[in-house]
């Protein structure tokens, strides 16, 4: 097993290489640079120019992936061009909380709504509750959350005011725990809309399978209690592929962020990476790029571990 | 069965308690909101004056990136930098320089020298004196040879600054500058006791920038939540009186559709830069007040003069009388705004009504057009010359849903004489980049220019700034260079006023562009906001004489 996980994180080395040179190549592919944003009679072309030198944004393009390569593989990220003089890290270090919080609450939202639902549709097929989480579920599905989010705002927060409208905390106020739940449930519950109803189908589909099996008849024939039978032997295995499922969803969640942390104004990663891209702010960019990728490997690998716990029949 | 029974309770449970905690928490919400001033300090009098206290919360779809005023580009952190600095002189709502730090500024005869004698017991935050130390420590940063921020060219006639006496300052210029005065001297201080031992090329990049700035300014930095707010909280000792705003908030939101959400929901109380095109919804809202007037900037039609088509002036006049900006000002933008003819406000001292104009003339545009050797010759619609047809792309930026808009009228509107012009929407960054030096990668274009409260045209359409500067659609016109340089030597408001006035006809006459219209500007506060007067350029004028009626 351990073997195994320095494998992977091995093979994560040049993976995550890759994703760097294919980003930083599309980022200075795309038109515009920050110093066109400063567009103001009152600086000078001379002083634009300047600016363009001093970040090193006129040398050719290998020669800055190479130099950012450097700093980045001693650690240093460089600074936002924007933000002049604060370190990436400290920018990225800053809202990482907001969205880590954000994706964990979501994704325990997730999978304590859609789990649960997923067994009892799958106990009891073709009922009327199936067919209420079936529909509610592709429902969840066909909604983009940024048209979730939008309703949700428009009816909860502005109309009836049971909800702020976005932020993490109310201005103005001392800090409580409640407060920022309550900021917290409308983000989470539309970041965990689209993977709820997925995950609701797939623990479904994946459980109605195991009943039918012969072990769960045999469990059933021992006199074993219905609750314990689907909990203690059918649970285990059903959930198997929806592990795999929710190990490649986690990619997912981060780009669900950036729309739904913008909609809410959740200052997390998200909303930090659309207004540097819209800036032309390359370190930020980079430094995101990284974190986000880094991420996605390690989501994959617990995935797969997980994978390893609860199937037995799995060796590395 | 008892499963079944058991998770439906669960889930009833749930939600009843949900709904519960949300609709308690929601009453206790709106209190705030709904009296942004209420801050338990209520005066029972009816008093008719301005009462102290209160919190305002400003929206901003921009986020701020650094509070130094010899190093910020953008207007968000313009607008904080205005909360917590001051300058020597700032301007009025007519755009007149008036005396802010300084108690009165002598010119000589030659033009050359100002004297500034500053007025005494104006206090920093943190307690200290401001002196001349500051302004000479400050008016030397954009002159060091290690000066690495964007606004040097302010200073660019200045030749040196130096202390009198502790409460006088003389500057010496190498040449006459119009611009000095106005501009220059507006420039915010900074102190000179925490900042002098800083390097010169570190201090674009110093904390003080961004943790910790100290000002002379109307209210004293708290606290900046990098994504979320800043927050800066009334000066007792602001030597114009404290501020009767107790603190003000400035929120960044995403974009203005999030922003007139929260203004809906009162978590928003203050906003500048509402669309026109949205004023009427937000007017709706209550406890809500909306304040508008003519902005100082202009939009307009660019014609890329490298490009054959346009090098002609009778072509460019053309197409002028093919456009109905009445038109344009009525439906597209709701009546909000005023035909333009000049690249000048009306709200300006140097504004020149009597210039060429060009009025909605269909026929008169076809005329033009035949004149300078177009006409359609293979009965397609639309005009040729020489085999090549009148046809071309007009870009703008994304986002803008006004410009977005008009490009498309613009389409219907020159298809009556025979030209097919192509809209095409470019996203912000890669929109300037292709538009300006040294790439001029467009045939026409729809923008904007928020203008200065002092006239000068010098950058925008001098032939000297076509190669590297803001003359990107190539203008070129040896009197008109003449008369703008001579206009940058006329230190006498009336005198600049008449040669602006030659300048302004030389380029109506010319329609280097085509000036489309002159936009209101919107500001939207809560109703009981007291104090409020309006200037074009500065959403916030005055702020330390806001107050709320509670």
């Amino acid at each position: 097993m351990l073997s195994y996980i320095i494998r992977r994180v091995l093979m994560a080395i040049p993976l995550l290489l890759g994703i760097t040179i294919v980003s930083f190549a599309i980022m200075k592919l795309a038109p515009g640079d920050p110093a066109s944003l400063m567009m103001d009679p009152t600086i000078s072309p001379e002083d634009k120019a300047r600016f363009m030198e001093r970040y090193g944004l006129n040398d050719p393009v290998h020669i800055q992936y190479l130099k950012w390569l450097g700093a980045m593989l001693q650690g240093d990220f460089g600074t936002s061009l924007i933000r002049k003089g604060v370190p990436v890290m400290e920018m990225i270090m800053n809202r990482m909380p907001n969205t880590i919080l954000l994706m964990v609450v979501s994704t325990l939202l997730a999978l304590l709504i859609s789990i649960p639902f997923g067994i009892i549709s799958a106990t009891r097929p073709y009922s009327k509750l199936d067919y209420t989480v079936t529909v509610t579920s592709f429902l969840g599905v066909a909604t983009p959350n940024f048209f979730l989010g939008l309703i949700l705002i428009m009816v909860f927060a502005v109309q009836n005011n049971w909800f702020p409208t976005g932020g993490v905390a109310t201005l103005n106020a001392p800090f409580s725990l409640w407060d920022r739940i309550h900021h917290l449930i409308m983000p989470a519950f539309v970041l965990a809309a689209a993977d709820m109803a997925g995950l609701t189908r797939y623990t479904r589909s994946s459980m109605m399978e195991v009943i039918k099996q012969d072990y769960m008849r045999t469990a059933r024939a021992k006199g074993f209690k219905e609750n314990k039978v689907i909990y203690k032997h059918g649970l285990r295995n059903g959930l198997i592929p929806v592990i795999t499922i929710f190990g490649l969803m986690i990619p997912s969640f981060i780009g669900g962020a950036v729309i739904v942390e913008k909609i809410f104004t959740w200052p997390g990663i998200g909303l930090l990476f659309v207004d540097s891209a819209f800036q032309r702010d390359y370190p930020v960019l980079m430094g995101l790029t990284v974190i986000s990728a880094v991420f996605v490997v390690i989501g994959n690998l617990i995935a797969d571990i997980l994978y390893a716990i609860f199937d037995p029949r799995i060796e590395y | 069965m008892k499963l079944r029974k058991a998770s439906w309770l669960l889930i009833s449970l749930t939600l009843i308690l949900s709904i519960f905690l949300t609709a308690c928490t929601g009453n206790q919400a709106d209190d705030p909101k709904e009296t942004p001033g209420d801050d338990g300090k209520k005066e029972e009098e009816q008093a008719t004056g301005p009462q102290q206290g209160g919190d305002l919360i400003i929206g901003s779809t921009g986020a701020p990136t650094v509070f130094n005023p010899l190093y910020s580009t953008d207007t968000s952190s313009s607008d904080i930098e205005g909360f917590i600095f001051d300058s020597l002189v700032s301007s009025d709502t007519e755009f007149n320089p008036t005396m802010s730090m300084a108690e009165s500024i002598d010119i000589s005869e030659d033009g050359l020298t100002f004297t500034a004698k500053l007025k005494q017991g104006i206090k920093w935050h943190d307690g200290e004196e401001f002196t001349a130390d500051d302004v000479v420590f400050t008016f030397s940063i954009p002159k060091d040879p290690d000066y690495n921020g964007e606004r040097g060219s302010a200073f660019e006639a200045m030749e040196s600054v130096k202390k009198i006496d502790d409460y006088t300052v003389e500057f010496k210029l190498s040449k006459k500058d119009a611009s000095f005065y106005p501009v220059s001297l507006s420039y915010y201080i900074l102190p000179e006791h925490i900042l002098k031992g800083v390097p010169v090329a570190e201090l674009g990049e110093h904390e003080f920038n961004t943790k910790s700035p100290i000002g002379t300014g109307p209210f004293k930095f708290v606290e900046w939540k990098d994504g979320e707010y800043v927050k800066v909280e009334a000066f007792d000792d602001y030597f114009q009186g404290r501020p009767y705003l107790d603190t003000l908030t400035y929120k960044i939101v995403p974009d203005m559709d999030a922003m007139i959400a929260q203004i809906q929901a009162g978590d928003i109380h203050f906003a500048a830069g509402v669309p026109g095109t949205d004023i009427e919804t937000v007017k709706s809202f209550p406890g809500v007040k909306v304040e508008s007037g003519l902005g100082l900037s202009y939009t307009y039609l660019g014609y890329n003069q490298k490009n054959e088509l346009f090098k002609d002036k009778k072509v460019r006049q053309a197409i002028t009388h093919a456009i109905d900006r009445e038109a344009i000002v009525s439906s597209v933008m709701n009546g909000d705004g005023k035909v333009a003819h000049v690249p000048e406000s009306p709200l300006s001292f140097a504004y020149n009504e009597d210039v060429p104009k060009f009025e909605f003339d269909v026929e008169k545009a076809k005329s033009l057009l035949a004149e300078a050797g177009w006409k359609d010759s293979d009965g397609d619609g639309i005009l040729d010359k020489d085999g090549k047809k009148f046809s071309f792309t007009v870009k703008t930026n994304q986002g803008n849903k006004v410009r977005e808009d008009i490009v498309v009228v613009l389409q219907e509107q020159l298809k009556e004489v025979g030209i097919e012009a192509k809209p095409e929407i470019v996203e912000w960054s890669a929109f300037i980049e292709q538009i300006s030096a040294p790439n001029w990668n467009y045939d026409a274009l729809v923008l904007g220019w928020s203008l200065s409260t002092f006239p000068d045209q010098y950058d925008i359409f001098h032939t000297s700034q076509m190669e590297a500067g803001l003359n990107f659609v190539w203008y070129s016109n040896p009197e008109a260079d003449k008369l703008m340089e001579e206009a940058k030597q006329i230190l006498d408001q009336d005198e600049y006023k008449a040669a602006y006035a030659d300048i302004y006809k030389m380029l109506a006459e010319d329609q280097p562009y085509t000036f489309l219209y002159y936009p209101n500007v919107h500001r939207v506060m809560p109703a009981n906001l007291e104090g409020y007067v309006f200037h074009a350029k500065d959403d916030f004028y005055d702020i330390s004489k806001w107050w709320l009626k509670q």
